[in-house]
């Protein structure tokens, strides 16, 4: 799938897959690539400023955890960032509805 | 080649203004990715230090805006507050002959912070006013350009720069005032200079985090005609000048109305027109500065109406 077709998607996507558990930058990239099958692809470095502003708007919430002998900046999903999430999945199920309706 | 990248986009971040703890998290964080994966495809550094910056550059901008209104909400309560428990004696002078400097007798030296604060309470009012309007139409938006970024950040600090200079002068009047209204307002007054003297000061990290940063995102900064939003009448967009002069126009005939009441039709018309050439001045010289106009737009711009900016 194109990059710029992701662009206004990113932010949902990644907060779907922080949601089910923190993670740290690059198993966010993982997780992505493995549950779209491959499908996103995505320049992995645009993914690190997304996490930082989604932490700035209070989405995310970060800390340096101590794993595998090295420091690792890992994101979790806030109060806020679930409400997000749940008015993103919302939106989207309608624009689905709304785009399936149209082409089929 | 991963500490090649590592200190390329080390450098990158550094011109940009992104220094300090904020860039070692960066690049440690993408250090742990290329440990992870020495073949990843993270990009050019400088592309991944300038979306870094536009990000960073648009979430700060928004915050310094909306934090530099709510500190000049906090003076102007108390700016206000220290006018209501005046002493009737004051309270009928600004009744009867407007801005309460012109009624007091002050000694020699408070005309100077007495003029400044009447001067420096608009420059405020429409600073943070204008900053609070960009930040709200923008307040959903992604990446906002580079310029409308600086005029945000700049917006929010004229307006808490003015803001703390009417409080420094306010206390000053106070001062001045203190043989005519009493002790008790003075002391009163000074207090709350000082709390609206603290609430903008408070708002200066958020300042200074914004105004550091530099991003480069393309696109205009907007006018006065975008501070409107989706409320701008058709006709006006793209004609910032005409804008203005409507509401000069508004200003001087508000006044002169607000004054048929008292029977001084002409020293009303003399204020409005006062004003009003004032609000001219004043958008004419600090326009370019506060993206109220762009004087790149005067060859022709008020002949073709500009698009509305990217939400």
């Amino acid at each position: 799938m194109r990059a710029e077709v992701l662009k206004g998607h990113l932010d949902a996507l990644i907060l779907a897959v922080v949601a089910d558990a923190p993670l740290h930058g690059y198993a966010i990239i993982e997780e992505l690539k493995r549950r779209s099958v491959g499908s996103l692809s995505l320049p992995e470095g645009t993914v690190y400023p997304a996490l930082h502003r989604l932490e700035a708007a209070g989405l995310l919430s970060s800390a340096w955890s101590r794993g595998e002998g090295r420091r690792r900046r890992v994101y979790e999903l806030t109060r806020r960032g679930e409400r997000e999430l749940g008015v993103r999945r919302g939106e989207w199920r309608e624009f689905v509805k709304v785009v399936e309706a149209v082409m089929a | 080649m991963s500490s090649v990248y590592l200190l390329e986009l080390r450098r990158r971040l550094t011109a940009l203004g992104i220094t300090g703890s904020l860039r070692g998290r960066i690049v440690d964080e993408i250090a742990d990715h290329l440990e992870c994966d020495p073949d990843a495809d993270l990009g050019d550094p400088a592309a991944l230090a300038r979306q870094f910056a536009d990000e960073l550059g648009s979430v700060r901008a928004r915050t310094a805006a909306l934090a530099g209104f709510a500190g000049l909400v906090v003076a102007g309560v108390v700016f206000s507050a220290a006018f209501l428990v005046a002493p009737n004696g004051m309270l009928r002078g600004m009744q009867s002959a407007g801005p309460h400097v012109r009624s007091i007798r002050p000694p020699g030296w408070a005309i100077v912070p007495a003029a400044l604060e009447v001067l420096f309470t608009q420059l405020a009012l429409a600073a943070g006013c204008l900053a609070a309007l960009r930040w709200f139409w923008r307040r959903g938006s992604g990446i906002l350009p580079a310029a409308e970024a600086g005029v945000l950040v700049r917006r929010a600090v004229v307006g808490v720069g003015a803001g703390a200079v009417c409080m420094v002068c306010l206390a000053l009047v106070a001062v001045a005032g203190r043989s005519e209204f009493g002790s008790g307002w003075t002391g009163v007054t000074i207090a709350a200079a000082g709390l609206g003297l603290v609430a903008l000061l408070a708002t200066l990290p958020s300042l200074w985090a914004a105004a550091r940063v530099r991003p480069v995102a393309g696109g205009r900064a907007g006018d006065v005609i975008d501070d409107l939003g989706p409320l701008a009448p058709a006709g006006l967009r793209g004609r910032p000048w005409r804008f203005a002069l409507l509401v000069a126009a508004a200003i001087a005939v508000l006044l002169t109305v607000v004054s048929l009441p008292a029977g001084d039709l002409y020293d009303g018309a003399a204020r409005g027109i006062f004003d009003g050439l004032a609000c001219l001045i004043g958008f004419g010289l600090l326009g370019p500065y506060l993206g109220l106009w762009s004087p790149r737009r005067l060859d022709g711009g008020d002949e073709a109406p500009g698009r509305p900016i990217a939400s």
